[in-house]
């Protein structure tokens, strides 16, 4: 049985430094990245700006913190844009560009220069392997916050020296999140294998006294993707970072749209965790989660976003989540503007305050909802350890290429696509065909039970294109995706 | 003669892929050969798959906003590569930020697509417009 220190799954630490200096040598930036000299930086950065303490707080105060994204090609202007956010925001992110994402560290660099000439950014995110660890190091300094590095990258080894080093104290991500719904080719093995890099290297500074936040990314493709698929996901992953001696998780969840689902998901989302995590013999380690307000499509008119957003808003504080990630008035169309980009933390922060004080109050139905998606996880994550036979890492990459684990509308050529979800009669996702994804028999039929309610209310069988109907349905202003 | 062959796919870095989804099953049931070639699709690539699949237009998404950087020179890269006819179409959040679609859309147009989508647009109507113009460009016969 793994314990708090995992030799199993872990490289030998030579290996390991080994593979640093390789890493290091990716780009021309990885030369000014000096661990004992970021472990002594992180060492110096006051409370007020460490992720896991503003966390602790605020889950002992039982309070929902509010976080941005936001990221420019440019450091001055990527300081002022946070700047400008830190007055209504608890906690700060920086959004790192596509580029980066990738390793094209050249593109990036074009794309810098093209920002420069043009005098607007040209990316979409902050290009901070490029600018490198004193740039980095500006943008935390310029702050009053704690700050987050939020992305996408199958491959972010050279990404995470380079910003820890820097003095960010909260890392967004994971092998399997970061994999799946943002990349195409990159084989699993290939990227949970980087990520047990990253996760050893927080490991690292742990170990010094420095705890480094981390968080896997919940929402997956923000597309109807069904609670027990992103729990899944996020306990692996959860348990994959503990293995390399992380000790600070906070596991993610994208708003589907139906309050008691929503509430129970969250509320699931930290039980089963806890459940799991003691399973596989951890026992020291601080736990939070994050709801992400609607990750689908938006609607295009401002308004009608800021009712979106605010509706997130009120179900993050209903659902005593940790934090919750805001979106904009400017998401159907763009990158936000930094005002644009303040109003969706307004709208959110006014909601949660007044929901402080309440409590989300049918009972029943909350619990059968919980009760249905810890079976379903249990069944699933019980199928996936199974398929690795002891390691977390290989029954991950087996369940997903027997489609035993399956994510909505990945990009990725190794993820099978097979599962199909569909909105019930009041909005709760529920699955039409799990295809190769092991449910319960009875939790099976309930959910085929369930969308029969709504094909027999719509006048219409359950297909393809009620599925469509659902994906366009927020931005069209309704939940479930009725006949047009 | 069978139906036209267009090449679909997501530029750059960019891995939105719900949209590319739906645009090929959209495309397919309006009675063209779809070939998908996913997200993350290099220049290169959608002109190779064109010349190999002898297709009638290239229809490129970009979501992430980087299109003024990815979509730049595809027209040019066409005609050196003797795909002199190809139609061209590109669709999605093409910018950073929330724009003027009417400047988007001259923005593109410049750079050589002979029709640019914004991300609400009716694609039923993108697949008639597509019949017409490989209609005139490829099957209009001169009256004799
Ligand atoms: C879901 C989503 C995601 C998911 C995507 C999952 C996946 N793999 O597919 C996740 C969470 C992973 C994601 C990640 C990112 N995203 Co995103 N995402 C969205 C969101 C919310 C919905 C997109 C969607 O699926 N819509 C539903 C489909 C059906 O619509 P569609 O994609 O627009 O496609 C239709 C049309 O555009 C049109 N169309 C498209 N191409 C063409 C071509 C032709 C010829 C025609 C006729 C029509 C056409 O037809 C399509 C079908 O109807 C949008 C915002 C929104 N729309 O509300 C942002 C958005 C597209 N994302 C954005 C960004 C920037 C990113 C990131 C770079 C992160 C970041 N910096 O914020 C990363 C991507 C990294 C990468 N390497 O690409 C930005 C782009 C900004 C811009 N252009 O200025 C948007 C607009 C949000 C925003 N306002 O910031 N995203």
């Amino acid at each position: 049985m793994p314990a708090d220190t995992d030799t199993e799954s872990q490289q030998p630490l030579q290996e390991f430094l080994a593979e640093r200096e390789e890493v290091l040598r990716t780009w021309s930036t990885g030369a000014e990245v000096d661990l004992e000299e970021g472990i002594a930086y992180q060492l110096s950065i006051p409370p007020s700006r460490r992720f896991t303490r503003v966390l602790a707080e605020a889950d002992r105060e039982q309070r929902v913190l509010v976080q941005p994204r936001a990221g420019v090609a440019l450091v001055d202007e990527h300081i002022a844009l946070l700047r400008h956010l830190q007055g209504e925001a608890d906690l700060l992110p920086t959004t790192i560009d596509a580029y980066t994402r990738q390793n094209q560290y050249a593109e990036a660099q074009k794309g810098i220069d093209r920002s420069l000439q043009a005098g607007r950014s040209v990316l979409n995110g902050f290009p901070a392997v490029n600018h490198g660890l004193r740039q980095c190091r500006r943008v935390v300094e310029a702050v009053n916050r704690p700050v987050q590095v939020r992305h996408g990258t199958p491959d972010a080894r050279l990404l995470a020296e380079i910003t820890l080093a820097a003095g960010f104290t909260s890392f967004e991500g994971g092998g399997i999140s970061y994999n799946i719904p943002y990349a195409k080719k990159v084989p699993l093995e290939r990227s949970i294998r980087d990520w047990q890099y990253v996760d050893r290297l927080v490991g690292l500074y742990e170990e010094r006294g420095v705890r480094i936040n981390r968080e896997p990314f919940g929402p997956l493709t923000g597309s109807l993707v069904p609670p027990f698929i992103s729990h899944t996901v996020g306990i692996l992953e959860g348990l994959l970072a503990l293995e390399q001696g992380v000790r600070c998780l906070t596991l993610g969840y994208g708003q589907l749209g139906n309050l008691v689902q929503d509430v129970a998901a969250v509320q699931s989302l930290r039980e089963l965790a806890e459940e799991f995590f003691r399973l596989r013999g951890f026992e020291d380690f601080q736990l939070t989660t994050v709801f992400h307000q609607w990750m689908g499509g938006f609607p295009e008119d401002e308004p009608k976003a800021f009712a979106v957003i605010s509706w997130g808003g009120a179900v993050s504080a209903l659902s005593r989540a940790t934090k919750v990630i805001v979106k904009t008035p400017h998401e159907a169309s763009g990158i936000p503007t930094a005002e644009a980009n303040l109003q969706g933390i307004k709208a959110t922060r006014q909601i949660v305050s007044m929901l402080a004080d309440q409590v989300f109050a049918d009972e029943s139905r909350l619990a059968a909802e919980v009760d249905l998606i810890k079976s379903e996880v249990r069944h699933l994550l019980k199928a996936v350890l199974d398929l690795g036979q002891g390691s977390v890492a290989e029954g991950a990459v087996r369940a997903f290429q027997a489609g035993v684990l399956d994510v909505p509308f990945a990009p990725s050529i190794h993820n099978a696509g097979k599962l199909m979800p569909i909105r019930d009669n009041q909005g709760a996702i529920r699955v039409l065909d799990p295809a190769r994804v092991p449910l319960p028999a009875d939790v099976a039929d309930f959910h085929r039970e369930r969308i029969q309610e709504r094909a027999r209310f719509e006048g219409r069988k359950p297909s393809y294109h009620m599925l469509i109907d659902d994906i366009y349905a927020v931005s069209k202003g309704r939940l479930v995706g009725r006949p047009r | 003669m069978g139906p036209d062959t267009i090449v679909l796919g997501v530029v750059g870095a960019d891995c939105h892929a719900v949209g590319n989804k739906i645009l090929e099953r959209v495309f397919s049931d309006q009675g063209f050969r779809v070939v998908n070639l996913g997200v993350m699709v290099s220049q290169d690539e959608f002109i190779d798959a064109a010349i190999e699949t002898n297709a009638r237009a290239i229809l490129v998404s970009s979501l992430y906003g980087q299109g003024e950087l990815d979509c730049e020179g595809l027209r040019e890269r066409c005609l050196e590569r003797g795909l002199e006819d190809v139609i061209l179409y590109v669709g999605g959040n093409l910018v950073i930020g929330k724009n003027d679609p009417a400047l988007t859309e001259q923005k593109f147009r410049q750079m050589g697509y002979d029709r640019v989508f914004r991300p609400d647009s009716d694609l039923a109507e993108a697949a008639r417009a597509l019949h017409e113009d490989i209609r005139q460009r490829f099957h209009a016969l001169p009256v004799a």
